[in-house]
């Protein structure tokens, strides 16, 4: 107790006043240079509120005098800008104002400003005179004072009345309030505030203080109830303040030696009132939250009293001899928390009195029931000790928070005669050891729905390549095991939302985790593999059933929409990552996800957005190149793969995105160890693009209409194009290209060592579980599309080419030839026909040569010119349907047949000897028909599925891109 | 040099020219000035000399503008033209400005640039006439040279600057009489003749295997490569057109509608006895949109009839020669 040496001390640290005094608004970095109990640092409190006031005081007498000085010559607009200072700085200053009344100089200068703006309007030639922006001034200053001075309007009278004498009054009142402070701060301040209320009823300054006013006295006496003798009795009385300065003047800086004690007792009383009535204003939004049940921390905080909790012994819990029980337990615990949320409450310290009082309550084996209380305090107080959203926790509190929900965990599972419920109401709590089970009021859920998300915020500030992010990744089976044991907890106790809830956590941290036990027990080695690995990885189940699980509970008892599509994503990533792509596709089509999905918040769409590259790239691994592209392009096409996977901010221009966007996107991103390697998808989808591409180029070269399957592929073509110099390929793009440049020619082995080689093993391919497996795909894939391509570009060389030349050619097996060649000549890819005997494609050479080509893309013109010009027609005759229309849609649509009859316009081509006319033709076919494999059925009608999927899947989702975006912009 | 007919028979400006007559060495110096100054698609220009005899427009010598280039952009062309004029005066030779000629590229010559200077030299110069070379033709062992005039109706539209739909209906000009083609005699003096007779026998036989030439295909192709891009571009011009005119309805609509208004409102007003609305200036309040002007189609398909005469004349020749070749063949074999 410090007390009496503050008088002291205090012009050595008069200095360090005007710094303590930012203190208290810096953010919570800024705590510890506080200290930790309040009746420690005292002197300090003194000295910032003396300042505080007097700053305040004498930026009011600044302006003021400003203004006078404004007044007296006239200046009108330079009087508005400063009486408009004036008023901000008296709101500012509002809290000493209300300690003291409203300072008489202010109710001066408003009187006086009043008559002066009164005169000045009466004085119609002046006005006049004045110029515009005076004029304009005027009115609205008039305007302006009178609304204002009507919250003035006894005082103003009173000083109309007797100009001095309301100055002495004040005065005089200072010093009765004074007088009356019972000098225990702790315990006065609401005696202050209530007879502050009394004395002036006629000095209430604003209609928001004296709400505030009324809201102490309110709690007050609340608090006065509360308020434990035992504590606070121990304060020793201190002399009476008969302090005559007049505080109110800024310039009373040399006040008596001695006073400055009491004038500092006042000033901290002040003080508290400030953060009194601060802490109400929380305490406010903290209640009407709760009323909604909806309140994070746990709910625990049913009221927050009013007064400042002042535990001034920090090892002194309770009085010597008292009896410790569960009221005065759960009584001393209120009072803690009243402290929770004011400014100047210290978080940490509160924390260590928290465990203290456990510490107390098992001592005296007061009963599970309020422990468990007293514990879910300390979490919500260990969440609360970072005020800000954005940070993250420190590391040892985070052990801590980990400890303390384990621990509780604990207790739950040994005592399962305690009911925690979020709506059990305080006061029907039941904390008494009894027969009746406990009841405690809290959500065990939230505290560890609020863990896990204070992980991802610890993930997502680490620094990903640095030892540090695999430390903390080290918790990650902590945080595991925690909703592990939550899950088995609520799964007896809790409701099927919050097992839902609990569910879906559970799922998030297993989607997208490769499971390489199962993976290796497929492979079939895991005889020789039974190390420790196997065992630290024991998971007992299999994660796929895990995931097959808990999904299939949600889908079934889910009610919010939201819980149901994280799954169903999840286990969507899940089915993916494990090469069940079937699976994944039919949910994934069955969900309808892609329709409605950019309704969806950006987190969901992030997952959505996962959730197809996932898909295409596990497409990609069972060689079905087509959904791969299909399902990759979204995400590729945009060029903003890493913020569509929330895996990293573009750098843009600060007139997209200002400060507040980007931190909410930074809150947005997926911790480092959940990362899509974007170099992989980028890969994948390069090459699956070149794959389909290629072929189709050589297939259309003269295509007029031809479209570009991939636009990104193309770009990239051209960017190989653009190099003055082609050096080897350096990057994974490059050797694409490079690769495409090969398959064009149809030289797949130069194709195949462009696309795997060591530098493409070691940044693409081995990333993949089953990486021999996928080159195999991928080596075969090249054969198979170089082979198309071959036979695309240079089938007018040919007269005939024996299939075994080929099957050499491309290392492909003699039925695998054949299959792809029938293939193409059944989609009338390429004109020819097999001979069966010889084992050789003959080609009919029918493909239109350039000229042809050209002339049909004319004929083509030509209908469309016809069209507009019978348009034009139309509209001339205002009839439609008229002769010419429905001539033209006859003649036009035999346009489409072009392609199909020109075996028939090739016609003097048929001389040179391969004589097939239609009917020989139609024999082959139908020999062609029956020795069809069922490979090749099966290939042909995936294929119209393949189209089936794109036209109800993958194509739809076209605007979820949109929905990303305009959601962003509309959210910015 | 050329010998010349004789000269002053008489001032024929009031009839047109029925024929023209062209010197064997305007035909030369043109080519010449292609082959040393044209390239590729490049265009090459020049005056032509001569004079009109009766009906008859003698072109008796021309010579070429000379190239621009960028950085001698203050080169007057007028004070060229006339300076050379002035010296070819000095030896000699005929002096009179009868039109200019210019080389094309696979007959696309048809355009608003050539429309407008024929404009005004037949405005300044009656007879004047443009001369249009086809080198890529005649490289092929067909001399093409022809020589064409706007037809007075296009003069008028031209002269009034009235290109809208209406002023070419009122004139009744479509793509076919835009230009008129005037017969080309090439006449060489007795002395030229008599030289080539004598060549002629000197020389070795010349390489005539152009003009059998099979593989005309690329030809072709580049055809209807340019006759594609025309009907794109005249598709274009219809959309445009139709957009006009679908506009151009909804308003007379819009317009209609607000007289009838106008009118019952007024029919009201009269029965009640008060003064009829004031009659408000419709033009105001309707603005008709902006009409397309016509004369760019117009020379469009102009363009795409030239192109269609030149693939349809190069097929027909090409048909023969195949049908000849097949004959040869079936001999041969």
């Amino acid at each position: 107790m410090s007390r009496f040496f503050a008088t002291g001390s205090d012009s050595e640290s008069e200095e360090s006043s005007s710094a303590e005094e930012i203190t208290p608004k810096a953010t919570g970095t800024a705590f510890n240079k506080q200290n930790l109990l309040l009746s420690d640092d005292e002197e300090d409190t003194k000295r910032v509120v003396r300042s505080a006031k007097d700053k305040r005081f004498e930026e009011l007498t600044n302006l003021i005098k400003t203004i006078r000085n404004a007044m007296k010559i006239r200046d009108m607009a330079k009087c508005l800008e400063e009486f408009e200072q004036l008023c901000r700085a008296f709101l500012k200053s509002k809290a000493i104002v209300d300690k003291e009344g409203v300072p008489p100089f202010y109710i001066r200068l408003l009187a006086d400003l009043e008559d002066y703006l009164n005169q000045l309007w009466e004085d119609k030639e002046g006005k006049k005179k004045m110029n515009k922006n005076n004029a304009k001034a005027l009115s609205s200053l008039r305007q302006k004072i009178r609304k204002y001075n009507r919250d003035f309007e006894t005082e103003i009278a009173n000083y109309k009345e007797n100009p001095e004498q309301s100055a002495e009054e004040e005065e005089e009142k200072e010093e009765a309030e004074s007088g009356s402070y019972s000098e225990s701060e702790d315990d006065g301040e609401g005696v202050t505030a209530k007879s502050f209320m009394k004395k002036k009823p006629a000095a209430e300054p604003a209609p928001e203080a004296s709400k505030f006013l009324k809201g102490a006295a309110d709690d007050e006496s609340e608090s006065d109830d509360d308020d434990d003798d035992e504590i606070w009795g121990s304060d020793s009385t201190d002399s009476g303040s008969e302090s005559e300065d007049n505080e109110g003047n800024a310039a009373s800086l040399a006040l008596a030696f001695l006073k400055k004690a009491q004038d500092g007792d006042r000033q901290a009383d002040r003080k508290k009132e400030e953060r009194k009535r601060r802490s109400k204003r929380k305490e406010r939004a903290e209640e009407e939250a709760e009323e909604e049940g909806l309140e994070q921390e746990g709910g625990e905080w049913e009221k927050v009293k009013g007064g400042v909790p002042l535990v001034k012994e920090k090892p002194k819990m309770f009085a010597k001899g008292t009896e410790i029980n569960i009221p005065v337990v759960v009584k001393k615990l209120n009072e803690i928390l009243q402290a929770r949320g004011k400014k100047g409450t210290d978080r940490a310290a509160q924390i260590e009195l928290l465990h203290a009082l456990a510490a107390i309550s098992e001592e005296n084996n007061l009963g599970q029931g309020i422990m468990v209380k007293i514990k879910f305090n300390i979490i919500a107080s260990l969440y609360d000790y970072n005020p800000n959203l954005a940070t993250f926790m420190k590391p040892d509190m985070w052990k801590k928070c980990l400890d303390c929900i384990d621990e509780l965990l604990d207790i739950l599972f040994e005592n399962s005669n305690i009911f925690i419920g979020e709506n059990i109401a305080e006061d029907s709590e039941s904390l008494a050891v009894s027969d009746q089970p406990f009841r405690v009021r809290g959500c065990i859920l939230t505290l560890v729905e609020r863990m896990d998300e204070e992980f991802t915020k610890i993930m997502q500030n680490t620094d990903p390549h640095s030892q540090e992010y695999v430390d903390n990744l080290k918790d990650e089976g902590r945080v595991c095991n925690i909703i592990d044991r939550l899950l088995q907890y609520l799964e007896n106790k809790g409701s099927t939302e919050e097992v839902c809830r609990v569910y879906l956590r559970r799922i998030m941290h297993t989607y997208y985790k490769f499971d390489y036990k199962t993976h290796r027990r497929c492979m079939g080695i895991q005889g020789e593999s039974k190390s420790e690995q196997d065992q630290e990885e024991s998971e007992g189940e299999d994660s796929a059933i895990i995931m097959d699980r808990l999904c299939k509970f949600i889908y079934a008892k889910d009610r919010t929409d939201r819980i149901r599509t994280c799954a169903i994503l999840c286990h969507i990533y899940h089915h993916a990552l494990h090469s069940r792509w079937y699976q994944a596709r039919d949910l994934m089509l069955m969900s309808h996800l892609q329709d409605n999905i950019q309704h969806a918040d950006p987190p969901v769409q992030i997952l959505y957005n996962r959730t197809m590259v996932q898909l295409g790239i596990c497409a990609f691994r069972q060689g079905m190149i087509k959904d791969a592209h299909n399902a990759l392009l979204d995400i590729q096409s945009s060029g903003r793969a890493k913020e569509l996977l929330g895996q990293g901010l573009l750098m843009r221009n600060m007139q997209e995105r200002n400060a507040e966007q980007e931190k909410i996107e930074k809150r947005r991103q997926v911790p480092f160890h959940m990362h899509i390697n974007l170099e992989l998808l980028e890969c994948v989808y390069l090459v699956s693009a070149m794959l389909l591409e290629i072929p189709y180029m050589a297939a259309h070269e003269f295509d007029a209409r031809r479209r570009m399957i991939s636009k990104q592929f193309h770009h990239q073509l051209r960017v190989g194009e653009r190099q003055p110099l082609l050096g080897p390929p350096e990057s994974m793009r490059e050797h694409v290209v490079a690769a495409s440049k090969a398959m064009k020619m149809g030289d797949w082995r130069t194709c195949h060592s462009f696309i795997i080689n060591e530098k493409m093993n070691s940044k693409v391919w081995d990333l993949f579980p089953e990486a021999q497996r996928v080159r195999e795909m991928l080596v075969r894939k090249i054969q198979e599309e170089s082979l198309r391509t071959y036979l695309f570009t240079y089938s007018s060389v040919y007269d005939s080419i024996s299939m075994e030349t080929l099957a050499e050619m491309f290392q492909l097996e003699l039925p695998t030839v054949h299959s792809i060649i029938s293939k193409m000549i059944i989609n009338e890819e390429l004109m020819a026909s097999l001979d069966q005997p010889t084992q050789t494609v003959v080609m009919h050479r029918t493909e239109p040569t350039s000229l042809q080509n050209m002339a049909l893309q004319l004929a083509e013109k030509l209908g469309g010119l016809v069209e507009n010009n019978e348009r034009v027609f139309d509209l001339k005759q205002g009839v439609y349907g008229s002769y010419f229309n429905r001539d033209q849609k006859g003649g036009y649509q035999q346009k489409q047949g072009y392609q199909r009859d020109s075996d028939q316009r090739g016609g003097y081509q048929q001389r040179q000897g391969y004589q097939r006319d239609s009917d020989q033709r139609g024999g082959y076919q139908q020999r062609q028909g029956y020795q069809r494999d069922s490979d090749q059925r099966g290939g042909y009608q995936q294929r119209q599925g393949y189209q089936r999927d794109q036209k109800g899947g993958y194509q739809q989702k076209q605007g979820y891109r949109g929905g990303y975006r305009s959601q962003n912009q509309s959210s910015y | 040099m050329a010998l010349r007919r004789d000269p002053a028979s008489g001032n024929s400006l009031d009839s047109p020219v029925k024929q023209i007559q062209i010197e064997g060495l305007v035909v030369m110096k043109i080519i010449k000035h292609y082959q040393e100054e044209g390239q590729g698609s490049e265009v090459v220009q020049g005056v032509l000399l001569g004079l009109v005899v009766e009906d008859r427009l003698e072109i008796t010598n021309c010579f070429p503008f000379p190239q621009h280039t960028e950085d001698d952009a203050d080169f007057d062309e007028v004070q060229y033209q006339m300076e050379m004029m002035r010296s070819l005066r000095h030896v000699n030779i005929d002096h009179l400005h009868v039109g200019w000629y210019q080389s094309t590229f696979y007959g696309s010559f048809v355009s608003r640039a050539l429309l407008d200077s024929q404009f005004s030299y037949q405005h300044a110069i009656e007879e004047s006439v443009v001369l249009i070379y086809d080198p890529i033709k005649t490289a092929q062992g067909s001399l093409s040279l022809k020589a064409y005039r706007l037809t007075p109706k296009l003069m008028e539209i031209c002269k009034e600057k009235d290109f809208s739909t209406e002023g070419l209906k009122k004139a009744s000009v479509g793509y076919e009489n835009m230009f008129e083609e005037v017969p080309i005699v090439i006449r060489n003096s007795h002395l030229i003749n008599v030289l080539l007779w004598e060549l002629e026998d000197k020389s070795t036989v010349a390489d005539k295997h152009e003009l059998l030439n099979l593989s005309s295909g690329s030809h072709l192709e580049k055809c209807l490569q340019m006759l594609m891009d025309r009907v794109d571009e005249m598709s274009q011009d219809i959309v445009k057109y139709n957009n006009y005119s679908r506009s151009l309805s909804k308003q007379q609509q819009q317009k209609h509608q607000y007289v009838q208004r106008r009118q019952q409102e007024n029919a009201q007003r009269q029965s009640r006895g008060e003064p009829p609305l004031p009659e408000e200036d419709l033009t105001k309040l309707f603005k008709p949109p902006q009409a397309p002007p016509r004369m760019d189609s117009l020379l469009i398909a102009g363009q795409i009839n030239t192109y269609c005469q030149t693939v349809k004349e190069f097929t027909s020749q090409n048909l023969g020669k195949l049908f000849m070749a097949e004959a040869l063949q079936g001999q041969g074999s």
